[in-house]
């Protein structure tokens, strides 16, 4: 149970405040403003207790949003529910912004109404608030066909997906997104690696249409291929394992967990249908191969081999290496390849950006750092290095085999609907220890 | 909070709203009241406007009504009278045909919180609860709840209560939900809602049409009940079974719990359900949602505590990267701590030593403190660890380091030697109190292992006019006093320098007092000193008893999923035991402290209750002044309890027999002048429970003895005794000092 939902700006200014429960007075948006956003030393936890007050607070470019409750709540439901309210928000205008959320902010408090009601979260999925929130307004009488939509909707069996949808052309979207996280040792040993994806759908499908989906899980393949053993062997190395994994509600999982099949009704426009992790095979995009000499007390040799180990037929982009630097840098020399790469003082450490690179190759850079004699007898704690990038397949190796539609009731089949499918591997946190 | 300038702003939009010009616009009108609405949230007063923003309500514009409403909410309570000028238009809008506003403005009506209102909002939440819209009931079902709050816990409406519970199998799956919400608030003071066996099946069955946020409050609710037979336990438990691997990490937290509570008899069955959720806390451990993960990391520790291995071979998951905030490292580096075994304590180990030399300071202390942790068990690597990271030289480190090794020489004596070898020379990295005084006592407990020792503390004591800790005054006191017994020749000169240091100029008093109390204690003899700063040690294994190594399941099951694991124990315990103070009325006074609450905690009160002394103790009350009259009263109707002489050889100082006399809590009455004989003086002293000592000292140089004669109001002979032999001890110590 939630008594007030604010959000703040990074000086802490509240342009949002909204209290549900009498517990919660004015004083708590002061309170969470002094005690957190002015606080001095570094957030300690996510969830702060002032005066007997606990506020979760997340934090998303540099506004803060922070739930306020007295009551022993389940933490992980409340920071979840924050998670979906900037969802929510971000699918109705966008990228979360001081700027946005002041022209947006009627919209803001008409979500907060129907998202909470008394500090319960009431229906959060952004399809079916559509019925509810009208950004035009002025039109109180709503048509007839409007008004027993919104009777039906929660009539009906599904509570995420409206009847009567129609869309001149069927089309449907799946996106797999991963984030491979890497922390590599500086002789180039793994120290931890995983994959965390999540497989996106942007459905446009008229009617209550029926999804199968399929994937290369190894599990799957391996209960397909009993028959025909070639096949296994083939396919089987194609296949991965996942770790665990999760569905948006509408999957059957009951069927998954019999058959291992993936099928269900998709609400309406986008949603996340499935989450997923993986630590084995992982396509490392790239290695880092780092070299760092202290030659005297005064300089410092870095040189830094990056090499991508994909097919050469793909490209990746937005790569940007980060190498940092000692505090008592006074100047350095950067010689690179490939891209660009600059010294930022303010930042301590050489940012090396590359536009595009092609599977297979290797760059390198190599820089010099002119050290300020200190008295400071402290080592330098040598950060590791880190990278980020964007890359067009899935590390994880997984590959989307199959969706198909059926809609039994209207007249058109599974080839009708267009399909796009689209694979992005993305760095999370890419670490090379040197 | 009335800003600067407020009352100029409320002014122009009073006159902005009332401008007809802008009414007849829609959307200049719509963009007025956003500015009241904006003003609002900076904290601006805007009760001003009111009446005009209740006209601004009868409007055909939903956006402009959901504004004005929430305006309302506001401030109703401020202007009770005007906002029932409102009602007319809400109970209209409750009859609209469209479900969306009937329900928009059945909430603002139930959201009014002013006195009032509930007897227009009976018949509109009654209508509700059987609208045809689900969208209006759900509403409807929580304004019971609002309702009966404004009522203030007053008596329990029954029909009201029967038309929720049969609500309950509602087509709605929200509708469902909030009926069972709404029923723990009305019900709050009898227990809550009741889950029985016909409803806890309905909810059960209904469990895959709700969304997250239902599901878990469902959850949440079933752990009330009980079921029959083991059979039904099973059952639920392979109805539930899919909750826990759910999307949603809220849900598999609510559904483990659930598995833990209901089969709470069953110890391996709540094994293997943790099993099985640690993929889902391993995935959210290294979930990019940074708080979630935080979430999940609490809870991982709260699963280590009573299961050390659960985690072991997962290890690399809790290894800390550089870009992750702050309390996630603090977490992961706990963790670690805790899952150390035998084939990974190297990786930890090396991985923990990485952190030690982190930019920043706190961080790089709590991987110090973690590898201490290990140490218990794995003593010698930890201690080279420790060792070598002396060798950085960095103040930082070295005080942490040294408060470890304090710790570790408690608990494991055997690595004492490893200890002693690694201190000398850190002395002049070491400037915070507590590394100072965790330095002193081990040169002082250890002293005679440690060569240079004396010199060390010699350093101290020559610095001891500029040191700013008191704490670190006493420490070094205790320090050298220990020192001096196993090393007397090295120590004695300066051991008088601090003593005279202490006693003569220091300003603490704290200092000052031990200062004194080590003199005497010197002045007893050299085998009394022996004999109180030797005592034997308490045992070291009594420390890892208060953290026995495995707690039962069961013993945190209750609070699993909850903010128990996220503010740790026993601070959620000062939290909620202020909570129920206050519930019980806040002029109680509050006596906990907030010893763990961090900084964070406006700290407003912190006395804490003295303890009480046991009761055979003896207890003088200070400040018991008779008068004269009334002593001489009681002294001549009292016979005398007790008679004692005590040998006095010397000069004699009544002044500072009174003074000594008065430290202890008894009162001079009235003596005799200095240099009289006999000398006289009578006493007297009262203890906690009321009863009187009236003492008479007679005092005959030429006898060189000094009579005592006690008279006490009530006979016990116990409290007697113990009288006594403080009298005894004030006297004696005097004696001694003269000769």
């Amino acid at each position: 149970m939630i008594g007030g939902l604010f959000i703040y700006n990074h000086k802490g200014e509240v342009l949002i405040s909204r209290v549900y429960r009498d517990d919660i007075g004015r004083n708590a948006v002061d309170a969470f403003r002094v005690n957190v956003i002015h606080a001095r030393q570094q957030v300690r936890s996510p969830v702060t207790n002032i005066a007997r007050t606990s506020f979760f607070h997340v934090k998303r470019s540099n506004i803060w949003l922070a739930a306020v409750t007295k009551q022993n709540v389940n933490a992980a439901m409340v920071f979840e529910f924050l998670y979906k309210m900037c969802d929510v928000m971000a699918a109705y205008f966008g990228k979360i912004s001081e700027e946005n959320i002041k022209n947006n902010f009627v919209l803001i408090y008409e979500l907060l109404d129907e998202i909470l009601d008394f500090g319960y979260p009431q229906n959060s999925e952004t399809g079916a608030l559509k019925t509810f929130i009208t950004q035009q307004g002025i039109k109180s009488q709503h048509t007839k066909e409007e008004q027993s939509q919104i009777t039906s909707q929660v009539t009906g069996q599904i509570g995420w997906r409206r009847e009567g949808i129609k869309y001149r052309r069927n089309e449907l979207f799946l996106d797999v997104l991963e984030s491979v996280n890497l922390l590599m040792s500086p002789q180039g040993q793994v120290l931890s690696a995983h994959v965390s994806g999540r497989v996106v759908m942007k459905s446009y499908l008229s009617g209550m249409p029926e999804c199968k989906f399929g994937m290369n899980d190894k599990i799957v393949i391996e209960k397909q291929g009993k028959g025909t053993a070639d096949e296994t062997s083939k396919s089987g190395k194609q296949s991965i394992a996942i770790d665990d994994c999760t569905f948006h509600q509408c999957v059957r999982l009951s069927k998954f967990d019999s058959e291992r099949s993936i099928s269900f009704i998709p609400p309406d426009g986008e949603f996340e249908l499935m989450r997923y992790r993986t630590t084995k095979d992982i396509i490392l995009p790239f290695r880092v191969i780092p070299l760092v000499r202290e030659v005297g007390r005064t300089k410092l040799e870095v040189k830094v081999v990056i090499k991508s180990n994909f097919k050469p037929s793909l490209l990746a982009q937005k790569i940007e290496v980060r190498i940092p630097t000692p505090l008592n840098t006074s100047g350095v020399q950067v010689i690179c390849m490939k891209g660009k790469a600059k010294y930022k003082a303010s930042e301590n450490a050489i940012v090396w950006k590359i536009k595009r690179m092609a599977g297979m190759k290797e760059s390198q850079i190599s820089a010099e750092i002119e050290l300020l004699p200190t008295n400071d007898k402290k080592k330098w704690a040598r950060p590791p290095i880190s990278m980020n990038f964007e890359v067009p397949f899935a590390p994880s190796g997984l590959k989307v085999r199959y969706l198909k539609v059926f809609e039994p009731k209207l007249n058109y089949s599974d080839h009708d609907v267009i399909k796009w499918v689209r694979y992005i591997g993305r760095s999370g946190i890419y670490e090379t220890r040197c | 909070m009335p800003y600067l300038g407020s009352e100029d702003v409320v002014k122009e939009l009073k006159k902005a709203l009332c401008n007809p010009h802008i009414q007849a616009d829609r959307l200049r009108y719509r963009n007025v009241i956003q500015r009241v609405i904006r003003y609002m949230t900076q904290g601006l007063d805007m009760s001003g406007v009111f009446m005009e923003m209740v006209k601004a309500s009868a409007t055909v514009d939903i956006v402009q009504k959901k504004l004005v409403y929430l305006y309302m909410c506001t401030y109703a309570p401020l202007k009770p009278d005007l906002a029932l000028l409102a009602i007319n238009t809400l109970c209209k809008d409750c009859s609209d045909p469209n479900p969306m506003v009937r329900g928009l403005a059945l909430r603002s009506m139930c959201s009014l919180r002013m006195p009032g209102v509930q007897e227009y909002i009976q018949q509109p939440i009654l209508n509700g609860l059987r609208d045809k819209a689900s969208y209006v009931r759900r509403v409807a079902v929580l304004g019971c709840a609002k309702m009966h709050n404004l009522h203030g816990d007053s008596e329990v409406d029954g029909a009201l209560v029967n038309e929720l519970y049969s609500l309950l199998r509602d087509q709605d799956p929200i509708v469902v939900v909030n009926c069972l919400r709404s029923l723990e608030e009305i019900l709050k003071l009898e227990g809550g809602v009741v889950i029985n066996k016909p409803i806890a099946h309905h909810l059960l069955n209904r469990m895959s049409k709700l969304d997250q946020w239902g599901q878990a409050e469902v959850l949440n609710f079933l752990l009330r009940y009980q079921p029959r037979s083991e059979e039904e336990l099973f059952d639920i438990l392979n109805l539930l079974d899919s909750f826990l691997k759910s999307s949603s990490p809220g849900v598999v937290m609510g559904a483990t719990k659930l598995f833990l509570i209901l089969a709470k008899k069953f110890p391996h069955v709540q094994t293997d359900v943790l099993v099985r959720v640690k993929g889902p806390l391993l995935a959210a451990c290294s979930s990019e949602s940074r708080e979630l993960c935080f979430v999940a990391l609490c809870h991982v520790r709260q699963i280590l505590h009573s299961l050390p291995g659960h985690f072991s071979s997962h290890y690399k998951k809790f290894f800390c990267s550089y870009s992750e905030p702050h309390y996630i490292k603090l977490q992961k580096v706990e963790v670690l701590c805790e899952l150390v075994n035998d084939e990974n304590v190297q990786q930890v180990l090396e991985e923990l030593r990485g952190y030690c030399t982190d930019v920043s300071a706190d961080f790089a202390q709590s991987a110090i403190f973690a590898i201490g942790g290990i140490a218990r068990t794995y003593t010698d690597q930890c201690v080279q660890i420790l060792t070598e990271l002396l060798g950085l030289r960095q103040e930082h480190i070295t005080t942490v380091v040294v408060q470890t090794f304090r710790d570790l020489v408690w608990l494991c004596p055997q690595c004492t030697e490893a200890v002693c070898q690694a201190l000398p020379g850190c002395e002049e990295n070491i400037q915070d109190s507590e590394g100072k005084q965790a330095l002193i006592w081990l040169l002082g407990v250890h002293g005679e292992r440690i060569p240079n020792a004396p010199y060390v503390l010699e350093d101290f004591v020559e610095n001891v006019k500029s040191e700013t800790f008191p704490a670190v005054k006493m420490e070094l006191l205790t320090a050298l006093l220990r020192l001096f017994l196993s090393r007397p020749a090295e120590c004695q000169d300066m051991l008088g320098r601090l003593l005279y240091y202490c006693i003569e100029e220091e300003k603490d008093m704290a200092v000052r007092d031990r200062g004194l109390f080590y003199y005497r204690l010197l002045l007893v003899g050299i085998d009394e000193v022996k004999r109180i700063l030797c005592s034997p040690k308490s045992d070291p294994t009594l420390g890892l008893l208060e953290d026995p190594a495995e707690r039962p399941v069961n013993s945190w099951a209750s609070d699993f999923n909850t903010l128990v694991p996220v503010y740790g124990k026993a601070h959620w315990a000062t939290i909620s035991k202020c909570q129920g103070a206050e519930r019980c009325g806040p002029e109680l006074p509050k006596t906990s402290s907030f010893a763990a609450s961090g900084p964070l905690i406006p700290e407003d009160n912190k006395e804490r209750e003295q303890e009480l002394p046991d009761s055979g103790a003896l207890m003088l009350v200070p400040n018991r002044q008779l008068t004269a009259d009334y002593f001489e009263k009681t002294w001549l109707s009292l016979k005398v309890a007790h008679q004692q002489v005590l040998p006095w050889r010397g000069e004699f100082h009544p002044d500072t027999l009174q003074m000594a006399l008065q430290v202890v809590n008894i009162q001079t009455i009235a003596m005799s002048r200095a240099g009289t004989r006999p000398w006289k003086a009578y006493l007297s002293a009262q203890d906690d429970t009321g009863c009187l000592f009236l003492t008479e000292l007679l005092l005959e140089p030429e006898n060189s003895e000094m009579q005592i004669s006690v008279k006490q109001n009530e006979a016990r002979t116990e409290t007697l005794n113990s009288f006594i032999s403080v009298l005894e001890t004030v006297i004696g110590t005097i004696e001694e000092i003269k000769s």
